[in-house]
């Protein structure tokens, strides 16, 4: 049965009040003055009928005056009932997640920090928390961490709530509902309700995350989806960059490369994007992009100006977008390479009547000066044997048989150390030893063997990835040719797991391009022995971006840190003392040392919070600086539809669209439905039906 | 005097005089000076001039006095020789005690009564006055001379209002004591029975009287217009009646008002003439009512 209660009892001292109206009436009847009056006879007469009528209605005023005083004090003393439901007549235990990663550092539809609504509605929540109530907070970021607060004290809850702020971490959706499922779980009380008050980023619930959902509805929680925003903010962010300077347009100065993607339903206008070295504005660009779509941007870079002395200064800059609605990711930290050239190992094999053929060497440095950006040296398999990290950057095997397998632990080892590897097949190469024996463990890829084209047929180059950056170089659509060159005998190749990506393939659906990271592989040969692509315009970009594509794996590593992962560098040289690392907002932490490879690896031991340049010090000196950025994860404002997750977490879910609608569901189940609205209208409607009596009485007098 | 005139008549001012006599002598004279000035211009009501006598002239408008005293034939113009016998009968009931504004309405049958005596013996009429309530009544036969009007005066002076309002005894026992043909003006708030009312009419009509009433009201018994919730105690019969006027008020003028058109109606049926009067109205309304009933008669 429903429970009728008082929110403010003490405003029913005031009841009384009611009797007022009744006092007057008596006090007026006993106070009648007498007048003398002659024609009493037709008083006399309308007495009996009217009277009767006047006393009725007389008592009806007095009635519904009464009421009204009577409803009004009540409206006063906050009248509410509390459901039906008995369950929330209980004390409840709940888990609240706050959402603060990054991308609650963005504005929502108001222009308003989503922060600030998170943190206005999960206050409303630890207000509307009655005594026996359990609650625990979490943070979205680090669920296990020590933001997580379980208390039935409120004061507690509150100031927890005052410290909550935007981390620069991206969310651990999987992590937050998995320890706020086993903290309900943990608790006595029956009642169990979990709040998600985030932007509900589409990219946080990744299936992972879904599928912590189904427990949850087993467990028999009641899930409530708290959005603070309802539609997909636009926005662009710096996703990427390649560290490694390359020579400008035609040999001549250096250039960026940075990789910005527009996370919105429209085009962009046009963003500006500038690149500093210190204080010194260093570089820049601007770029235009269409909806959802993101591309490298090359920036050319002018050294004068940021007084370093030479073109051939490296260091630390800052790359910087337009703001929008998610400043952080805006901002790109990048620790450049020195400016210079890819240095490419191509292993061929000597032909009957002569050496290999030079196309690919050609492509890649066709002066043999190193203007191009690449420099390459050309040796046989046995080459391999002198194969190091130092040395080279990429190594590119074309049309090989097999490696020897001193040669081939030698590629192994240099692949650990972080070079890239390009294999181009060939007539030449055994189909056997590659997906047998190179392929494991470097792609994920199975060869069938050889396959010619049917006579007078041939196999068209098509993109399938066309943004994939092997394809950089190259203007294509999706399906779109490369090239009007057409390929007479395929490598038949599948992948095996679903990690490499197919970036070119055939008309008929075979892989034509096959990419892991820092390893790519053409499935075909790239000098005209089945075909005339090395004679075409797409030949000397494709080639290049499968070497740029494969260099990227350096790229990869400890220079791209981001935040919540621990800062590390790459020494050539172990520390001759102790390595302490510093960042921004006062960041300090040890690094522990360790071998890798024939170089050693300095990692921080706490992870780090915030963007910035984090600085390797042994010995009072700086050894190594690597830059730290935010995840990209966050960049995407798009939301997820709440009723797909309310399909996943069960039928007791519901979405609370609004802090208003947060507010009834409070008022609901915690203090009950308050009347008071309720009382004020019938007081209004007692009054009104009061003035027309009065009102159709003096209207008639 | 177009100034003047209003003040003369207007119950309030003239109930602030105390002389009687010469109230009602203001009463007349100020009723008569607008009369020139009125659409009745032309009624004969007073001595206006001698001219000569021309041959041809109706005989019966000669100046015999003047003839007799200077032995020269003159016609009096405008003056009326008549036999008219009027009686005022006055209600001196409790009732007529009631005045809401300064002015009760035996003050203003008073003052009434007064002036049409004064006009009608200023116009050679005979008046007599009939002052009456259960368990009283007074009366004085009509007299055509002028000094009859200090006893009219008088009696007027000395009347107070007590008792019900008695048609039936007072008025009948006069009726039957009225002999001679004559002119019966009542003035009364009429709160008997309708039916002895026009019981009490009827009998002077089938004595072949004629007869005016004025139907005297407080503006009050009209409109009913008290604020406040009271007990209302009549004056008569001590009848206590605790009301709300504004909720009854619709109701209560309907009833006054098919009342005063119910004595209207039987007023006509024996072909009275029925004036009905307030007490803030000014005299001059029954005044000539009187006079044009006279005009009638003669």
């Amino acid at each position: 049965m429903p429970v009728f209660s008082f929110l403010n009892p003490g405003f029913l001292a005031a009841l009384p009040l009611a009797s007022i109206p009744v006092i007057i009436h008596l006090l007026s009847r006993r106070r009648l003055p007498e007048v003398p009056f002659p024609t009493t006879q037709f008083l006399r007469q309308l007495e009996p009928r009217e009277i009767r009528r006047l006393r009725l209605r007389e008592i009806l005023l007095l009635i519904l005056r009464t009421l009204a005083i009577l409803l009004l004090v009540l409206a006063f003393a906050r009248p509410s009932i509390t459901p039906r439901n008995a369950v929330t007549t209980a004390a409840a235990a709940m888990a609240v997640i706050i959402d603060d990663s990054e991308s609650m550092a963005g504005l929502d539809e108001q222009s308003k920090p989503r922060m600030e609504g998170a943190i206005e509605r999960a206050r409303a929540l630890v207000l509307a928390a009655r005594p026996g109530d359990e609650m625990t907070l979490i943070s979205a970021t680090r669920p296990m961490g020590a933001a997580t607060e379980h208390t039935s004290d409120r004061v507690r809850l509150g100031r927890s709530l005052t410290n909550t702020q935007v981390t620069m971490l991206p969310a651990d959706m999987a992590g937050a509902l998995l320890t706020a499922r086993r903290a309900l779980e943990r608790s006595r009380l029956k009642d169990r309700e979990l709040y998600l008050i985030s932007d509900l980023q589409r990219s946080n619930f990744d299936a992972k995350a879904r599928a912590e959902l189904g427990p949850i509805a087993a467990a028999n929680i009641r899930v409530y989806l708290v959005p603070v925003v309802q539609s997909r903010v636009p926005n662009h962010a710096l996703v990427d960059l390649d560290p490694v300077l390359r020579p400008g347009p035609m040999g001549r100065g250096l250039e960026l490369r940075a990789r910005i993607a527009n996370y919105a339903d429209a085009p962009s206008d046009r963003i500006a994007i500038r690149v500093r070295h210190g204080d010194a504005l260093v570089g820049g660009g601007d770029v235009t992009l269409k909806a959802d779509e993101s591309r490298w941007a090359a920036m050319p870079l002018d050294w004068r100006g940021s007084g370093s002395d030479s073109a051939q200064s490296s260091g630390a800059v800052l790359i910087e977008a337009d703001q929008d609605a998610l400043v952080p990711d805006d901002r790109w930290f990048a620790v450049l390479g020195a400016p210079g050239r890819l240095r490419v190992l191509r292993v061929t094999e000597p032909r009957e009547g002569g050496a290999a053929p030079r196309f690919a060497s050609l492509a890649l440095d066709p002066g043999k000066d190193g203007r191009s950006g690449f420099v390459v040296d050309e040796v046989s398999p046995a080459g391999l044997l002198g194969l190091t990290k130092s040395r080279y950057d990429v190594v590119m095997i074309e049309d090989v048989a097999s490696l020897s397998t001193e040669g081939e632990a030698r590629l192994r080892s240099f692949l650990r150390d972080g070079g890239g590897l390009v294999v181009a097949l060939g007539p030449h190469s055994d189909p056997g030893y590659y997906g047998s024996r190179l392929f494991p463990g470097i792609i994920d890829l199975g060869l069938d063997g050889a396959e010619q084209a049917a006579a007078g047929g041939s196999y068209e180059l098509r993109a399938r990835l066309p943004g994939h950056d092997v394809l950089n170089g190259l203007n294509v659509g999706v399906g779109a040719p490369l090239t009007e060159s057409r390929l007479t005998g395929v490598m038949k190749a599948r992948t095996l797991t679903t990690r490499p990506e197919v970036v070119v393939q055939t008309t008929g659906g075979l892989p034509l391009v096959a990419t892991s990271p820092g390893v790519a592989v053409f499935l075909s040969s790239l000098s005209d022995d089945w075909g005339d692509l090395p004679y075409s315009g797409a030949f000397v970009p494709l080639v290049r971006g499968l070497v740029s594509y494969a260099a990227q794996a350096d790229a990869q590593g400890p220079g791209s840190t981001r935040v919540g992962e621990a800062p590390a560098a790459r020494l050539t040289s172990p520390p001759g003392a102790a390595v302490m690392v510093r960042g921004p907002e006062n960041y300090t932490s040890q690094a522990s040392v360790r071998a890798e490879g024939t170089a050693y690896r300095a990692e921080a031991d706490a992870p780090a919070i915030r963007p910035g340049f984090y600085d390797f010090e042994s010995g009072g000196r700086s050894i190594a600086v690597v830059a730290v950025n935010v995840s990209t994860l966050e960049s995407d404002l798009a939301v997820i539809d709440p009723d797909s997750l309310r399909a996943a977490s069960g039928t007791g879910s519901s979405t609370l669209g609004s802090a208003n609608a947060l507010a009834s569901h409070l008022r609901d189940t915690r203090r009950g439905r308050e009347l008071w609205m309720t009382f004020l209208l019938l007081a209004a409607a007692a009054l009104a039906v009061e003035l027309l009596l009065g009102s159709a009485r003096a209207l008639r007098a | 005097m177009s100034e003047r005139r209003p003040r003369l008549l207007d119950p309030h001012f003239v109930s602030k005089l105390t002389r009687l006599d010469l109230t009602a002598r203001l009463v007349v004279e100020g009723f008569l000076t607008g009369l020139h000035r009125s659409p009745y211009h032309g009624f004969s009501v007073e001595f206006a001039e001698h001219r000569q006598y021309m041959p041809g002239d109706p005989l019966r408008h000669l100046d015999w006095r003047v003839l007799a005293k200077s032995d020269r034939k003159y016609i009096k113009q405008y003056e009326e020789e008549t036999n008219l016998r009027a009686m005022l009968l006055v209600d001196t009931s409790a009732s007529m005690g009631y005045g809401s504004h300064g002015v009760t309405k035996l003050d203003y049958a008073r003052q009434l009564a007064a002036s049409l005596a004064y006009l009608m013996l200023r116009q050679n009429d005979a008046v007599g006055m009939f002052a009456f309530a259960t368990g009283r009544a007074e009366l004085i036969p009509p007299r055509s001379t002028l000094g009859h009007a200090r006893p009219l005066l008088l009696l007027l002076e000395r009347l107070t209002p007590g008792g019900a309002t008695d048609f039936t005894s007072s008025l009948h026992s006069l009726a039957e004591r009225m002999t001679r043909r004559g002119l019966v003006i009542l003035i009364s708030d009429l709160l008997d029975e309708p039916e002895r009312i026009a019981q009490a009419i009827h009998h002077f009509r089938h004595r072949k009287h004629e007869v005016l009433v004025f139907h005297v009201l407080d503006p009050q018994e009209v409109a009913f217009d008290f604020e406040r919730e009271a007990v209302y105690v009549d004056l008569e019969s001590g009848e206590r009646v605790t009301t709300r006027p504004q909720e009854l008020r619709p109701d209560y003028r309907a009833r006054v008002s098919a009342w005063r058109d119910q004595i209207r109606q039987f007023c006509i049926e024996k072909r009275a003439e029925y004036v009905p009067l307030t007490t803030d109205q000014p005299y001059d309304r029954a005044l000539l009512e009187y006079l044009s009933k006279r005009a009638r008669l003669l």
